[in-house]
C-alpha cells in the first residue's frame, strides 16, 4: 500500500505505464482521489486499464475489476445490483475511454442508465482508440488525423463530425450528466462531488488530452485542455433530467487556430496539400479551419457560452490560491477489503 | 487466504523515473521587487508571512536587512514597485504601505531585535554618523556579536532623517522609537561628538579594530556667480534642520525656492506651511513629459511634486535664476530667465540661461536647495590613506543619496568590516538566486485585486503627518496581491496535475518523487510563479 502522501490516497498511484505527459492518467487520477478507496471501479479496456494493470501489477488501491471493451456498464450493473440486494451502498463507478463509452459500450451504457442503477459512469475523452494506435472514434473531431483518418490528396482528415454524446446520455432524462477537463481542477472536482451526492445513474465526460494521439508536447497536457475549453470547441456544461442547469462561461473567446496549432493531428491543415472535396464540401485546410471555427461558435451560441449569468467564468474557475483552495478529502480511508 | 486469490502486485515497483530525459526541480528564484530594493529586502518572503497574517514573522523577515520598516514605509521612494512584476498585470503591490504597516505594528506591540549569535565578539568597532547607513551598520555588527560605538556631531540621532525629512512626512517619535528599538541591541551612542575636530580620526584608529564612516553629505552647495550677500537667503538644508529641530522662523509674504530635487520640494512645503506663498524655480521639465530621458526631469519624486501643488506651492519649469534683485539689504526678487541647457560645455550641471527671456519673480527670500556636498573636514585621510578596516558608506560613499540606499550599504559595510576583521570574503548571501522576470509566470492563475493606496489628509496646514497607514485588513489584501514570483506559495497546482503522482505534498510543501516523475514537464509549464525549473538530464 502506498502511502506517501500523507494529503492524498493516490488512489491510481505511481509506476503505471501511460506515456509521459497523458492527459486521461492525470483526469483518472483527480477522480478516483476525490470518489477515494472506498468505492468499487469498473474499467473498460482500453489505455486506463492497460497502463495501469501489467506483469501482475497493479496501480489501483481500491477494488477495481476489468470488464471487457464493450460491457463495462452491463458488469458495473450487476455489482450494483448484488451490492444494493445486501443492503451495501458502497459507490459503483465506471471508467471508459471514448471508444468504450461513444462506439462499443454505448448499448450496455444506455442500458444501464434506462435501468436507473445508482452507479457514476465517467467516460475519459481522449478523442480516438488510443490503446491500439489512434484510430478515429465517433468521438474524434472533424478535419482531425489519426491512423484511419489520413490526411493527404484525397482527405483532410476524418470527415464526420465528434458525436454529441452527452446530448444521447441527456436524452434518456437521467439525474446529472456533465462535462469537465483536467485544466479547470475545480471544476472538475465540483461535479465529481456532486455527481457523489446524486443516486442514479450519472455520467461524467472528461476530455483528457492525448500527448501521444494528439502529438502535442507531453507538457501542453493542461494547456491543450484549457484551450478546448477557451475556443468554445468543448463547453463545460451541466445538465440534469435532460436540461442545461449550469454552463461555465467563456471570459474571452479564443480563436480555434490557438488550439489547433499545438497539435500535430491538426498540422495538416496549416499546410494542407489535398485538393479534395470533403464530405462537408470544404476544400482545403483553410476552409476546415473555418469549419471548426463555425462549430465552436455553434457550440458557444447553444450552450449560451457568451451570455450565460454567471459568475463562474473561464477566469474565475482558472484562479490559484496561496495554500490551495481545496484538494482531496479521503485521506486515511483504507481500500474496502 | 483463500487459495484462489492472486494477491497483485503494485506498479509501485516499477519505477518510470528511468524514462525521464529532463527533470522538474523546485528552485526559489529573486525577485525584481528585492533586486530594486536598495535595502535588498526579502520583500516576497516577507510579504509571503503578511499574506499568511504572521506578522511579527514578517517583520523579522524585513529587519534581516532593514531595521527601519516604519520610517522607510513612509519615506523611501520605492524603486521596488518599479520592478514589482505585478505592475505587468494590473499595478505593483504597494510595498511600501505594508512595510509601514509591519514598522509601525512592531513598535505598538514593543517588537525587540534579537541577536543572530551568542558569541560576544571582542574587536570594537567605532561608526561616525547616526544616520540611516550608520544606524544600519551598528544594527547588524551588534546582531552578529560586535560591540559597537556610534559617533555623531549632532544631539540627535537619525541625521538626515532627523534633521533633512519635515515631521509631516516622518514624524519625529516613529523615527525615534525605531532607532531606540536598534540601540537596545547594546549600541553605544555617543551624541555631540564631532570626529576629526572633537575627537581625532588617529584617536578613533587606535581605540577600535575597524571604522565605518557613514558621515552623509549635509553640506550645502553654494550657488556661484550671486552676490555673497548671506541677508534673506538661506540653504536648503540649513531651512529644514531649523524647521526639523524647532527653531522659530519668520518669512516674508514670497518665498522662491531654487532647486528642483527632493529638498527643494520638502523646503517648500515647509514654507508653504509657514504661510509663505511659494514658488519653485526648477531647471528641468516637469515629470513624464521627457520619457527615455529621465535626468531632463524633476528629480523630486512624482507623489511629492502633486503633494506639493495640491498645496498650493507654484512650480516654474525650465527656468533658472541669473541674479538677486535687491534695495539696499533687502531681497525684493530673483531674476529669472528660461533654461537652454542643464549642463555647460564641459559637462558640469550648470543650467546655461537664453538670453533675452528674463523675467522678475517678486520674493522676500531666496531658498537655495541646489544639492549637498560630503564634508570631510578633519577626515581627510579616510579618503588619503584607505586602509581595509576603514569602510565608507551611505551619502558620503557616492550616489543615488536615497534612504534605503543608505541602509543597504550599512549592511555592505557590515560584511565588508566583519571580513576586514576575520581574513574572510564578505557574505552577502541570496544573490545566487537566478533572476526571475515576468515572461516565467503565469499570470491568468491569478486573480484580478486592485491596489489598495493610502489616504492623504486635507488637513495639510496641521503639520500632522499627511499620509495614512492601512489597517489590517487593506494590509492583508494588499500583501496577498503578490505574486510570489519565482517562490512556491503552495497552490497545489503541480501536485494537481503530474499525472503519476510524483509530487507529494507534505506539511512543508512538496517534494518530487524521482522514482517515477517522468519528465513530462507539466508541473513547470503550470507552476504559476515560475518556481519549478525543468533540468536536463545529463546521465
Ligand atoms: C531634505 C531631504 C529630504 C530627503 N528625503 C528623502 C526621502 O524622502 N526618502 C529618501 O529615501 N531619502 C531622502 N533623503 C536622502 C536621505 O535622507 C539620505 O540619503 C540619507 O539620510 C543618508 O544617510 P547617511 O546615513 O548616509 O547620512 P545622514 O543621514 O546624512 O547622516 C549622517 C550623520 O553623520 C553626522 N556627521 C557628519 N559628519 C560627522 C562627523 N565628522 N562626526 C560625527 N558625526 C558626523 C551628521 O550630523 C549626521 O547625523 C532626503 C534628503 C534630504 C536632504
Ligand atoms: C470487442 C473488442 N474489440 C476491439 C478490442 C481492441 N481494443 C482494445 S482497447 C481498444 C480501443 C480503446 O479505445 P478507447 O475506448 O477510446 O480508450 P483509450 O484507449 O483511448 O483510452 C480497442 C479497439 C477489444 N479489446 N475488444
Ligand atoms: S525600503 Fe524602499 S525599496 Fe525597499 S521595500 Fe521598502 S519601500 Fe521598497
Ligand atoms: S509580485 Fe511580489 S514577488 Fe513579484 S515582484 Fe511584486 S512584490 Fe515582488
Ligand atoms: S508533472 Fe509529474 S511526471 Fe511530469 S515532470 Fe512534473 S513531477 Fe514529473
Ligand atoms: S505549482 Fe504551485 S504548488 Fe507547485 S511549485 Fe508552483 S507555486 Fe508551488
Amino acid at each position: 500500500m502506498d502511502k506517501r502522501d500523507p494529503y492524498r490516497h493516490n488512489v491510481l498511484t505511481s509506476g503505471h505505464r501511460a506515456c509521459s505527459g497523458c492527459g486521461e492518467a492525470m483526469a483518472a487520477r483527480m477522480v478516483t482521489d476525490l470518489i477515494g478507496a472506498n468505492a468499487i471501479y469498473v474499467n473498460a479496456t482500453g489505455c486506463l486499464q492497460v497502463f495501469t494493470t501489467h506483469n501482475q501489477q497493479s496501480s489501483w488501491q481500491a477494488p477495481w475489476i476489468h470488464s471487457v471493451f464493450a460491457n463495462a456498464a452491463a458488469v458495473a450493473s450487476g455489482v450494483e445490483a448484488a451490492l444494493r440486494a445486501r443492503g451495501d451502498d458502497t459507490p459503483v463507478i465506471v471508467q471508459a475511454g471514448d471508444g468504450g463509452t461513444f462506439d462499443i459500450g454505448l448499448q450496455c451504457l444506455s442500458g444501464m442508465i434506462e435501468r436507473g442503477h445508482d452507479i457514476l459512469f465517467v467516460c475519459y475523452d481522449n478523442e480516438a482508440y488510443m490503446n491500439t494506435g489512434v484510430q478515429r472514434s465517433s468521438s474524434t473531431p472533424h478535419a482531425v488525423r489519426t491512423t484511419t483518418s489520413p490526411p493527404g490528396r484525397l482527405s483532410e482528415g476524418k470527415h464526420h463530425l465528434k458525436k454529441d454524446v452527452l446530448s444521447i446520455i441527456a436524452a434518456h432524462h437521467m439525474p446529472y450528466a456533465a462535462t469537465a477537463t483536467v485544466a479547470f481542477f475545480h471544476d472538475l472536482k465540483a461535479k465529481v462531488e456532486k455527481a457523489m451526492t446524486i443516486k442514479g445513474p450519472r455520467f461524467l465526460q472528461i476530455l483528457s488530452p492525448c500527448p501521444l494521439g494528439w502529438d502535442h508536447d507531453a507538457s501542453l497536457s493542461v494547456s491543450v485542455s484549457r484551450l478546448a475549453v477557451e475556443t468554445g470547441l468543448f463547453p463545460l456544461v451541466e445538465l440534469e433530467n435532460g436540461e442545461v442547469t449550469s454552463v461555465m462561461r467563456l471570459k474571452q473567446q479564443r480563436p480555434v487556430q490557438d488550439y489547433l496549432k499545438l497539435q500535430g493531428r491538426f498540422k495538416h491543415l496549416f499546410n494542407s496539400t489535398s485538393t479534395a472535396e470533403t464530405a462537408t464540401g470544404n476544400a482545403n485546410g483553410a476552409a476546415e479551419i473555418r469549419h471548426l471555427q463555425a462549430l465552436a461558435d455553434a457550440r458557444i451560441r447553444r450552450y449560451e457560452l457568451l451570455q450565460a449569468e454567471t459568475e463562474w467564468d473561464t477566469v474565475r474557475a482558472s484562479q490559484v490560491q496561496r495554500h490551495g483552495r481545496g484538494g482531496y478529502r479521503n485521506t486515511g480511508q483504507e481500500a474496502a477489503s | 487466504m483463500n487459495g484462489l486469490v492472486i494477491e497483485p502486485g503494485s506498479t509501485l515497483a516499477y519505477h518510470t523515473g528511468d524514462w525521464r530525459t529532463q527533470r522538474p526541480v523546485y528552485r526559489d528564484k529573486w525577485p525584481p521587487c528585492g533586486q530594486t530594493c536598495p535595502a535588498s529586502e526579502d520583500i516576497q518572503a516577507w510579504l509571503a508571512y503578511a499574506s499568511d497574517q504572521k506578522w511579527e514573522d514578517a517583520w523579522r523577515k524585513l529587519t534581516e536587512r532593514n531595521p527601519l520598516p516604519a520610517v522607510m514605509g513612509r519615506i523611501c521612494y520605492h524603486p521596488c514597485e518599479l520592478g514589482c512584476n505585478r505592475k505587468q498585470m494590473d499595478s505593483a503591490v504597494n510595498i511600501h504601505g505594508v512595510e509601514r504597516y509591519l514598522g509601525d505594528m512592531a513598535l505598538q506591540k514593543g517588537w525587540r531585535h534579537k541577536p543572530i549569535t551568542d558569541t560576544q565578539k571582542t574587536q570594537q568597532v567605532a561608526i561616525i554618523g547616526a544616520g540611516p547607513a550608520g544606524l544600519s551598520c551598528a544594527y547588524q555588527l551588534a546582531r552578529r556579536g560586535y560591540p559597537v560605538t556610534i559617533f555623531d556631531n549632532q544631539d540627535v540621532a537619525g541625521g538626515t532623517l532627523y534633521s533633512g525629512i519635515p515631521e509631516y512626512r516622518l514624524p519625529k517619535s516613529i523615527l525615534a522609537q525605531e532607532i531606540n528599538a536598534i540601540l537596545e541591541l547594546g549600541i553605544q551612542l555617543r551624541l555631540n561628538s564631532n570626529v576629526g575636530t572633537e575627537i581625532s580620526m588617529d584617536a578613533l584608529r587606535n581605540d577600535y579594530d575597524a571604522i565605518f564612516v557613514a558621515i552623509g553629505a549635509q553640506q550645502a552647495r553654494v550657488m556661484t556667480g550671486l552676490d555673497n550677500s548671506s541677508h534673506s537667503v538661506m540653504a536648503g538644508v540649513d531651512f529644514l534642520r531649523a524647521i526639523n529641530t524647532g527653531k522659530s522662523i519668520q518669512l516674508p509674504n514670497k518665498v522662491a525656492i531654487i532647486g528642483g530635487g527632493n529638498t527643494a520640494i520638502d523646503a517648500a512645503r515647509c514654507a508653504r506651511r509657514l504661510g509663505a506663498e511659494v514658488t519653485v524655480i526648477c531647471p528641468q521639465e516637469p515629470h513624464g513629459t521627457q520619457p527615455g530621458h529621465p535626468g531632463a526631469e524633476i528629480p523630486a519624486s512624482l507623489e511629492e511634486v502633486l503633494q506639493a501643488e495640491a498645496e498650493g506651492v507654484r512650480l516654474v519649469y525650465r527656468a533658472g535664476i541669473k541674479r538677486l534683485v535687491r534695495s539696499g539689504e533687502h531681497l525684493s526678487g530673483l531674476e529669472i530667465a528660461r533654461v537652454d541647457r542643464l549642463h555647460n560645455l564641459q559637462g558640469d550641471f550648470k543650467p546655461v540661461l537664453f538670453e533675452g527671456t528674463e523675467e522678475f519673480l517678486p520674493a522676500g527670500f531666496a531658498i537655495f536647495a541646489i544639492g549637498q556636498e560630503v564634508n570631510w573636514k578633519g577626515l581627510e585621510a579616510v579618503i588619503e590613506k584607505p586602509a581595509n578596516n576603514i569602510t565608507v558608506g551611505g551619502d558620503a560613499a557616492g550616489k543615488p543619496r536615497f534612504a534605503a540606499t543608505a541602509v543597504g550599504s550599512g549592511f555592505q559595510g557590515a560584511m565588508i568590516t566583519i571580513a576586514s576583521l576575520t581574513g574572510t570574503p564578505p557574505v552577502y548571501e541570496q544573490h545566487e538566486k537566478a533572476e526571475i522576470t515576468v515572461k516565467q509566470l503565469h499570470l491568468p492563475y491569478y486573480p484580478a485585486v486592485i491596489r489598495n493606496e493610502s489616504a492623504i489628509l486635507e488637513r495639510w496646514k496641521d503639520n500632522v503627518e499627511l499620509v495614512t497607514g492601512f489597517n489590517e485588513e487593506v494590509t492583508l489584501n494588499e500583501a496577498q496581491r503578490c505574486l510570489s514570483c519565482g517562490v512556491c506559495f503552495q497552490c497545489d497546482n503541480c501536485w494537481h496535475f503530474c499525472p503519476d503522482a510524483a509530487v507529494i505534498k507534505n506539511d512543508t510543501g512538496y517534494e518530487i518523487d524521482y522514482d517515477y516523475c517522468k519528465g513530462c514537464g507539466i508541473c513547470a509549464q503550470e507552476c504559476p510563479s515560475g518556481h519549478i525549473n525543468m533540468e536536463i538530464v545529463t546521465t
